[in-house]
């Protein structure tokens, strides 16, 4: 497209150290279905570009949705004129990039079958009789039908001479039922997160069974006992409810933007800093977590991050080890490092990239386990699914999880439905008292859509993963 | 910016083939520059708009939204929209577009932050900076400016606007072990007093120099402002009406009745220009002087069109929050109790279990132990486990209500045995 000529050459006759222009439009399509009622039926656009410049240490960033030659390059100088501003405030000689080669590059999110393409009265048809579903039990008040589907077309240009075309695309269904009864209201929701993927994904969930499913698991829930006192037990975790307990506790503290401090006043900073890096034992040994935006049906795979930097797959925690960072381009050099991993990214086009948390899972055990045989192997303990209320210090160390449906464990079998259940924990102590990980048959992805981050407000995608894993001594009981 | 907004609705007016709609425009220029370990790390600057546009053909509807206002977008707009509609199933909780209503004059635009100049922004952020330097702490925060255009249209004839203005700066101090921070936002620019900011910031700061453990108890607790606000938000998300009569939280069957403590009241207020006053709703409500809570009886529930349809009732929505206050100083609240703790700002605030109203959160920025009258020294972070209705009833005092967002007005208050259930390390 003409207009990455256009700013790249107008940012070189400025005099730019270094900058880069990103065309995108994104699209959402959205469709909330609130027991028969559709609250919002919606096919969302914005398209505009970003306009980034480099100039001695600092940054100037600059957007615009007018495709026009003139605007293009006033938006060029105005970028410019804010990085010269951005300059008077700086620590020494100010920010350096790490550095990168050059890219031309083309990557699509393969898809079979596109969301988009799927007719509306289809995609309704289905979320009208999965609601109905759930609205047949007695007991349940309440049933949503949450589906998102979202498409990023990028067009990215740098002073390096790189030249990208991406297309990334996810879809992200979600279900809840919500049962009233006894003077108490439970729900219970089906969600496995986005995923990088087409509608053949929703074909494949059989979204019917999994609406009787959370509907008949609801109203066991809202019947269920609570835990009273707190007390240390053993905690068997599911993945749907491990991605958001990594994501919390090891995706942010390994943000390297958090690490520097940058995030300091509001998102808050991070506990696992430099010094530890290759020392800290973050985790026990059979605790490993992997960056890895090549990951297939990743939410962070693009081929290429908002840097231009090629996706990449590397130790974060080894072995238990604190092994290494998700960084960008201008994070990177801060600790000595040669090349960023390249975790920069940006959720429109309106917004500067920020150092963001890659794919990142936890690698599941090497040795046979099944979900069955950890539970045999456990005499008291508590079994979490799903998500639930979440919350964690700003340096990263304390936290408290909820999760959205448990079972006690007595003598290796699933002996009660509860509800209301609390776990408290830090780090290092949770990831340290991980004695156990199923194998890799019982790995699945989790793909969070919503993090958010950064001023103004980012919402951030990328996918985690486990498989179910086990957690010793570790203190749990019931909300009050 | 009227004027544009006018002309788009005009042509949306024309073409639009649909039984009903609501069209909203909005515009936003904003100016934004954040700082951190002292140093700008961002700096972003733009214009942008969004139209919103909502059909329905009977009670089939669709929704369309575009950031492109040339006529060929409008009219691919209204296209997407209508063809959503006609494709969808009927949706039994539709309710027709408002007629034309008056909405009360606001102000809330302000010359003072139009005229507020880059050069300006990085100059306040070099002497935060400057500042922490001379603690030999590092600074981060951010420094902000935003113009926003609102245009509100429908079908039956309502159609409003507004345009607001806003201004923020903010600073974290950090320098070791202590850590604090201090925020400014408001619609007017000419009331920021950089140098007020930076002497509540360093006598927090100062206030932070002796940390001792603390394990968490039940104790008395004076939640500042801007810990307030976190807190009793969620607590206000949780007062929808229709929730309520579904029987899914707290406030089931508890309309006119005194739920809450005799000395905690909650309002929505046109009469306060300090006060952002957004004149009417997204959904089309019209902002009229609101007591949702008053002396402890809840009064109102923030209602949707929908639900006041069908029982009947008024639609409410908050349009800002102002909690009144007392006169108690810190001083005088300190000598209340036997001693307590004082909560700069609180973190990561989510529900625990929505049924009880109950939350979970972390303290941030710092947290001061006090015995005896006096503040003796600075204590790690707490976590909490709490009911924010429940605390009203445990308010001993309450302060003299500040400007703490630029739409926010709250007090400190005195709540004796906060429920903290857990430390963190630092």
């Amino acid at each position: 497209m003409k207009y990455l000529d256009i700013a790249m050459e107008a940012a070189k006759s400025l005099g730019a150290d270094y900058a880069d222009i990103r065309i995108q439009k994104s699209t959402t399509q959205t469709i909330y279905l609130h027991n028969l009622s559709l609250k919002n039926t919606s096919t969302d656009s914005n398209e505009g570009y970003g306009i980034r410049v480099f100039k001695d240490g600092a940054w100037g960033f600059a957007h615009s949705n007018v495709f026009n030659a003139d605007q293009v390059a006033a938006t060029v100088k105005r970028a410019m004129d804010i990085a010269l501003l951005s300059g008077k405030a700086k620590k020494g000689n100010g920010l350096t990039l790490a550095a990168e080669r050059s890219y031309i590059a083309t990557y699509r999110t393969p898809v079979q079958c596109d969301p988009f393409q799927i007719p509306l009265k289809e995609k309704v048809d289905l979320m009208m009789e999965v609601n109905r579903m759930m609205m047949n039990y007695e007991g349940i008040r309440q049933a949503v039908f949450y589906l998102l589907m979202h498409k990023d077309e990028k067009l990215f240009a740098s002073t390096l001479g790189t030249r990208l075309d991406i297309t990334t695309q996810f879809i992200n269904p979600m279900i809840t039922a919500t049962a009233v009864m006894d003077g108490d209201s439970q729900s219970r929701t089906f969600d496995e997160g986005g995923r990088a993927t087409g509608w053949e994904w929703i074909s494949q969930l059989d979204l019917s069974e999994k609406a009787k499913q959370i509907a008949e698991e609801a109203i066991i829930k809202v019947k269920a006992d609570t835990l009273k006192e707190e007390q240390r037990r053993t905690l068997i975790l599911d993945p749907n409810h491990l991605g958001l307990t990594m994501h919390e506790s090891v995706g942010h503290p390994t943000e390297l933007d958090r690490v520097l401090g940058w995030e300091a006043d509001y998102a808050g900073i991070s506990f696992a800093t430099p010094e530890k890096l290759g020392n800290y034992k973050y985790g026990s040994d059979i605790v490993n977590f992997v960056g890895d935006n090549t990951l297939s049906e990743g939410l962070a795979t693009a081929g290429f991050d908002d840097d231009g930097v090629p996706n990449q797959r590397w130790y974060i925690i080894k072995n238990g080890i604190l092994n290494e960072y998700g960084s960008t381009r201008d994070t990177a050099p801060q600790i000595g490092l040669v090349h960023s991993r390249g975790c920069s990214r940006a959720t429109s086009y309106y917004n500067q990239p920020i150092n963001r948390i890659p794919n990142l899972y936890l690698l599941p055990g090497e040795k046979q386990l099944t979900p069955g045989q950890l539970i045999a192997d456990t005499d008291d303990g508590v079994y979490i699914q799903g998500r639930g209320s979440f919350s964690i210090d700003q340096h990263r160390v304390n936290f408290q999880f909820g999760g959205d449906f448990f079972w006690e464990i007595k003598n290796g079998k699933l002996h009660r439905p509860l509800k209301k259940v609390l776990y408290k924990s830090c780090n290092p102590e949770f990831w340290n008292s991980c004695d156990a990980i199923c194998d890799e048959r019982f790995w699945r992805p989790f793909g969070v859509v919503n993090c958010g981050k950064g001023q103004p407000n980012q919402t951030g995608r990328m996918t985690h993963g486990a498989a179910p894993a086990r957690f010793r001594n570790i203190r749990v009981g019931g909300s009050q | 910016m009227k004027t544009r907004f006018e002309s788009i609705a005009e042509y949306i007016k024309k073409h639009v083939k649909a039984d009903d709609y609501n069209l909203h425009i909005s515009a936003m220029n904003q100016h934004e520059t954040r700082f951190a370990q002292n140093a700008i790390t961002q700096h972003i600057a733009g214009e942008n708009i969004n139209i919103n546009l909502e059909v329905a053909f009977e009670n089939k509807t669709g929704r369309c939204s575009i950031n492109q206002t040339d006529e060929t977008a409008l009219a691919n707009l209204i296209k997407t929209a209508e063809e959503m509609a006609i494709l969808n199933q009927p949706d039994p909780e539709y309710v027709e577009s408002p007629k034309a209503q008056t909405y009360p004059e606001v102000q809330n635009k302000m010359k003072n932050t139009l005229e507020l100049k880059p050069e300006q922004m990085v100059e306040i952020i070099r002497k935060s900076i400057a500042n922490g330097e001379k603690q030999g702490a590092t600074v981060s925060g951010m420094t902000e400016k935003h113009q926003v255009d609102v245009l509100f249209s429908t079908k039956n004839g309502f159609q409003g606007f507004y345009d607001l203005t806003d201004f923020g700066h903010s600073m974290t101090m950090k320098k070791d072990h202590i850590e604090t921070k201090v925020s400014f936002e408001s619609k007017d620019y000419g009331t920021f007093d950089l140098d007020k900011e930076i002497e509540c910031l360093n006598s927090q700061f100062d206030a932070l120099k002796t940390t001792q453990p603390f394990d968490a108890c039940k104790i008395p607790v004076i939640i500042r402002p801007a810990a307030l606000m976190e807190f009793y938000m969620f607590m206000m998300w949780m007062m929808n009406r229709r929730q309520a009569d579904e029987g899914m939280t707290a406030f089931t069957d508890q309309l006119g009745k005194k739920f809450l403590g005799e000395k905690f009241s909650l309002m929505s207020t046109l009469s306060m220009p300090e006060l952002v006053t957004l004149p009417f709703s997204r959904d089309s409500i019209v902002s009229e002087e609101t007591y949702w809570i008053r002396n402890g009886v809840v009064e109102t529930m923030p209602t949707p069109r929908y639900w006041a349809k069908m029982k009947n009732l008024k639609p409410a929505s908050p349009f800002n929050i102002f909690i009144p206050g007392g006169n108690a100083t810190e001083e005088e609240m300190m000598k209340m109790v036997p001693r307590g703790l004082i909560v700069n700002r609180f973190w990561y605030i989510r529900p625990v279990d929505m049924k009880a109203g109950e939350l979970t959160g972390m303290t941030r920025d710092g947290v001061l132990y006090f015995e005896d009258g006096k503040v003796k020294h600075a204590v790690n972070n707490l976590r909490f486990n709490e009911v924010p209705h429940d605390t009203t009833r445990r308010i001993l005092a309450l302060g003299e209500s500040v400007l703490t967002d630029s739409s926010v007005k709250l007090p400190t208050v005195l709540v004796d045995g906060f429920n903290f259930v857990d430390k963190t390390t630092f």
